[in-house]
């Protein structure tokens, strides 16, 4: 008997005291994904990589809004959107306590305008999206009478850049089929 | 045995009438500690069967709130259902579920628990223990970790109070998003994340070429090597190393191009 109590003292606690205090999380701990609207540029390449479509977006296009949500309740962890989010909108935390009573506080959502096309005025691409894609034009160093130009197709909706490409594109396409077109 | 609808849509599961939510009310209120928990496995993958007893083993004990892991539903007050709901494995659900004894508290646990997680889509799944019956609490993870089973049933008998709140954003005029690295140029960041994710992986990659961006942009490029030399010495991992010194390849290639 007095054997095992020395046993037992020599051992200590193992229990941990946890949620009396704060658990120590392993380096690398995958939690909630935190999300920054601000960030988000609602490319929905998310919502593409997210394998049990925790995350899904709904466009709008008639009334040029892009509705992105995210379900805790379904989300594995797996950090898929993380890897693929263009802007680091979402990123994993170490927050892992999402027990809710309702279905609806496991959800974020938020929502985004769209642009539309500088030609036909059709909604084809969220506002800020285009907005990204004009800034990586910059930041990439484009010359600046070449950039004018290609900023001005990108803000067309892809049915329009088209029609508005045609001629450019006509001469090439000639020269390479030896003007049998 | 009972005749049950098949409906997978979670207006056709079952509803309490208005004297057992009132009990299910007082039980939540009074019982506080000691619950019994029986656990359901509805077509799981045994993940969060795992998590679940590392929960009662002596790390965690779960026990020293009197949650206890009971063998049957019949001396249940909270059932725990895991897994997606699978079409073999839904009627045993019910039955569980008939079988424990008025007041009873039944809680989602697990992705697949709470909503079908991955498997939501599949032909032969519900997509969730909700679609079935009437859910009181829902633990997400996949699976959830003993310290988040323990957080999760601190909250349903009322120990905890809940963290997660609903969120929505409507976009605003003066919201811009920067760009990664916006003082450094674009060819020289794809380059060095490329590289790092080829030899670590995607979300590894990232993070280590978001260290190493960091390094060229803060400190003076001719001091490099030293400030890599002093933050792998206080890391001491030799893979993080050798990716390390391929990527300062990377940029010193991409120095001399330019």
């Amino acid at each position: 008997m007095l054997k095992l109590i020395r046993e037992v003292l020599k051992v200590g606690q193992a229990t941990l005291p946890y949620p009396f205090a704060p658990v120590e999380l392993a380096p690398g701990f995958r939690g909630k994904p935190e999300y920054d609207p601000q960030q988000c540029i609602a490319c929905a390449v998310c919502t593409i990589a997210c394998p049990p479509n925790a995350l899904t977006m709904h466009t709008d296009l008639e009334q040029g809004v892009r509705t992105w949500s995210l379900f805790y309740g379904r989300c594995i962890f797996c950090a898929r959107c993380e890897e693929v989010c263009p802007t680091g909108a979402i990123r994993l935390g170490h927050d892992f306590e999402l027990a809710s009573f309702s279905r609806e506080d496991l959800t974020v959502r938020a929502e985004f305008r769209l642009a539309a096309c500088n030609l036909c005025g059709a909604y084809f691409a969220s506002a800020k999206e285009l907005e990204h894609v004009l800034a990586l034009l910059d930041q990439a160093g484009l010359p600046p009478e070449d950039a004018a130009d290609r900023k001005a197709l990108l803000r067309a909706c892809p049915e329009c850049r088209r029609k508005t490409d045609l001629p450019r594109v006509k001469p090439l396409i000639q020269e390479a089929f030896n003007g049998r077109v | 045995m009972a005749e049950y609808d098949i409906k997978t849509d979670s207006a056709y599961a079952i509803r309490p009438d208005e004297a057992v939510d009132r009990l299910k009310g007082a039980l939540l209120k009074d019982i506080q500690r000691s619950c019994y928990v029986y656990r359901v496995d509805c077509g799981g993958c045994n993940g969060c069967e795992i998590e679940i007893f590392a929960a009662i083993t002596p790390i965690f004990d779960a026990e020293r709130f009197g949650i206890k892991v009971v063998s049957s539903p019949r001396h249940a007050d909270v059932l725990v259902y895991t897994g997606a709901v699978t079409r073999s494995m839904r009627v045993p659900a019910l039955r569980a579920y008939h079988a424990a004894p008025e007041p009873k508290v039944c809680v989602a646990y697990g992705a697949c628990g709470c909503s079908g997680g991955i498997f939501h889509d599949l032909y032969c799944v519900w997509g969730g223990a909700d679609k079935i019956l009437p859910i009181d609490l829902y633990i997400p993870g996949c699976p959830p970790t003993p310290p988040a089973t323990i957080h999760g049933f601190a909250v349903a008998l009322g120990l905890l109070n809940q963290k997660m709140k609903a969120s929505y954003h409507l976009q605003q005029d003066d919201e811009h998003p920067q760009l990664l690295h916006p003082q450094l140029p674009l060819d020289l960041r794809i380059q060095v994340e490329r590289a790092a994710r080829r030899m670590a992986g995607y979300w590894h990659g990232r993070r280590i070429a978001d260290v190493f961006l960091a390094m060229i942009k803060n400190g003076d490029p001719l001091k490099l090597s030293s400030t890599l030399q002093e933050y792998l010495a206080a890391q001491g991992d030799p893979r993080l190393s050798e990716i390390m010194h391929r990527l300062e390849e990377v940029y010193l290639a991409w120095l001399a191009d330019h």
